[in-house]
């Protein structure tokens, strides 16, 4: 077990690779209880679709994929906080709109393109093994920066999700609280799509927080497990697609492995919430407090 | 805008706590409410009365600045609704919130002082100890640590009651304080509004519920998307005036009090 766990990082890249989704681990875990809590997961879904015409056209115009991404990231981030206020229209429809629209313009460019393919998986489906030193530094950055401006805005964070009239009521611009939540999703995308591509991040993003909500009844643990869970499962996603490719000739791919994992621990998690609340109701019976 | 002091008894010549001036809201092109205007002096307390659809709630938007007005103004305090926010406590039904929501009833309380502690910083001893003297007034300072939907209806409106004494506003905006609320509950916030009042807060709340608007409040506006009546209680919730706001089917039970409409 020890040797599952620990042989695979003896290598370079695989050390490297360990960094990165340890850091990821803390931003999408932390990152991840905010989106619950605000209920925002489709938006966070629709984040992750929109950067690709800013990946596909930073690759056609020679520059970083990391920077297309965070320009369509931002701007979209913009647009969804901004449209459902002035449109006045459902969150769902504008978000639909967005996903289909924003996807599809990524389409048709990279249809038009040829030599692509290749990025375009890497894109697609993550590519962690091949991080190098340069990459982690830039996750490392996105890390504290989503970390740091998320902590001080929680308790308005929290407040916006839970009495959105309220907060209102009490002189916040719940508009700035969206866009500034929006905008944080967006960089942690930017930054974990490198390690699980485009398709899974959205589980990075609902998973952890999720898992950590069935065992969690308050926000402090919730925080801490969910945190937890999505460093935990990186770790052993690693090794178990390094066992399952180098051990037994099956190749696993790194990103998908980890979310493979990650969803195993939400089944574990939700069934020791379940069996915990079995076991209380059992045995105490149901206390009525009085009013 | 500096905070009044909620301990400070109503200078009678003071500013009145709430003027409507003839407000009209429209949603899109239909209009929520016409031409209102009612005045509310500190220390007093009216209830808005009407069916499902009056416009009690976007009137209580409309005096906190949430939904644009098609016409008249709002004052509250002698300022405009926007800038007197953070003077106004909006209490909102217990159960238009999540139950499930992993917050405790202390943490519930504490963000009526997030306006206080400003951005970025953490509500501190000071405002720890306001919120336990506010879940103290409404009997819960022994449930404080307890989550906020693991409470009965009752308490959590009581909760929400609290978030506002924290708030140490002058103005106290309710929507349906009553609905769903156990006998304990009703009773101790009837007291508590009383107990505000006399430090000089005003109160303007919603209800469908007569005998504890005539237990709350002096005033009462009987509204139908256009005002009805406005004034003292005794001269606003009449028979004919009851009729004249839910139509003909309106029926004043006695001794529970209650408008019931069939519609």
């Amino acid at each position: 077990m020890r040797g599952f766990l620990l042989d695979p990082f003896r290598f370079g890249y695989m050390q490297r690779a360990l960094i990165e989704v340890v850091l990821l681990g803390v931003l999408a875990g932390t990152c991840s209880v905010y989106v619950l809590l605000r209920r925002s997961a489709f938006a966070s879904d629709v984040l992750t679709h929109t950067i690709f015409p800013g990946v596909v056209l930073a690759f056609l115009v020679g520059q970083p994929l990391f920077l297309g991404a965070l320009v369509f990231g931002l701007l979209s981030a913009v647009v969804l906080s901004v449209a459902t206020r002035a449109l006045g229209a459902d969150d769902d429809v504008v978000l639909g709109v967005m996903l289909g629209s924003f996807f599809s313009v990524g389409v048709v460019i990279v249809s038009r393109t040829t030599g692509y393919a290749n990025d375009l998986t890497a894109l697609l489906f993550g590519r962690v093994l091949a991080v190098d030193r340069a990459e982690i530094v830039v996750t490392a950055v996105v890390t504290m920066t989503v970390v740091g401006t998320l902590a001080l805005l929680h308790k308005e964070l929290v407040l916006r999700a839970f009495d959105p009239v309220g907060v209102e009521a009490l002189g916040y611009r719940p508009v700035l609280l969206d866009l500034a939540l929006n905008v944080m999703v967006a960089l942690v995308v930017v930054a974990a799509v490198k390690a699980v591509g485009t398709v899974l991040v959205i589980a990075l993003l609902i998973t952890p927080a999720a898992a950590a909500r069935m065992v969690c009844q308050r926000l402090g643990p919730m925080f801490a497990v969910s945190c937890a869970v999505a460093v935990v499962c990186g770790w052993l996603g690693l090794a178990v697609s390094y066992d399952v490719s180098i051990n037994h000739g099956v190749r696993a791919a790194s990103g998908a492995s980890i979310v493979v994992v990650l969803t195993a621990a939400f089944v574990l998690l939700a069934a020791l919430g379940a069996a915990a609340r079995a076991l209380a109701a059992r045995s105490s019976p149901p206390v009525t407090t009085p009013a | 805008m500096a905070f009044a002091d909620p301990s400070d008894p109503s200078d009678p010549s003071g500013p009145l706590a709430l003027h409507v001036d003839g407000i009209s809201v429209r949603y899109g092109r239909h209009p929520a409410v016409e031409n209102v205007t009612l005045e509310l002096s500190q220390g007093s307390a009216m209830a808005l009365i009407g069916p499902n659809g009056a416009g009690k709630s976007t009137l209580l938007r409309a005096v906190l600045g949430l939904v644009p007005l098609a016409g008249g103004s709002v004052s509250v305090l002698g300022h405009l609704a926007a800038e007197a926010r953070p003077q106004v406590a909006y209490v909102p039904q217990a159960d238009a919130l999540d139950p499930q929501f992993p917050v405790s009833a202390l943490q519930v309380v504490l963000m009526g002082r997030y306006r206080r502690v400003g951005w970025i910083r953490r509500p501190g001893r000071s405002d720890r100890e306001a919120a336990v003297a506010a879940l103290g007034r409404v009997g819960l300072d022994d449930r404080a640590g307890l989550r906020f939907g693991a409470l009965s209806a009752g308490q959590r409106q009581r909760v929400l009651l609290a978030r506002a004494i924290a708030q140490g506003s002058r103005l106290l905006l309710l929507d349906e304080p009553f609905n769903g609320v156990d006998a304990t509950t009703s009773n101790l916030v009837v007291e508590v509004l009383s107990e505000l009042r006399a430090e000089g807060a005003a109160v303007l709340m919603s209800t469908h519920d007569l005998s504890v608007a005539h237990l709350t409040c002096g005033e009462a506006c009987l509204l139908n998307r256009r005002q009805v009546a406005v004034g003292p209680i005794d001269a606003t919730l009449t028979p004919d005036l009851l009729a004249a706001a839910y139509g003909p089917q309106a029926v004043a039970l006695a001794g529970g009090a209650t408008v019931v409409t069939t519609s």
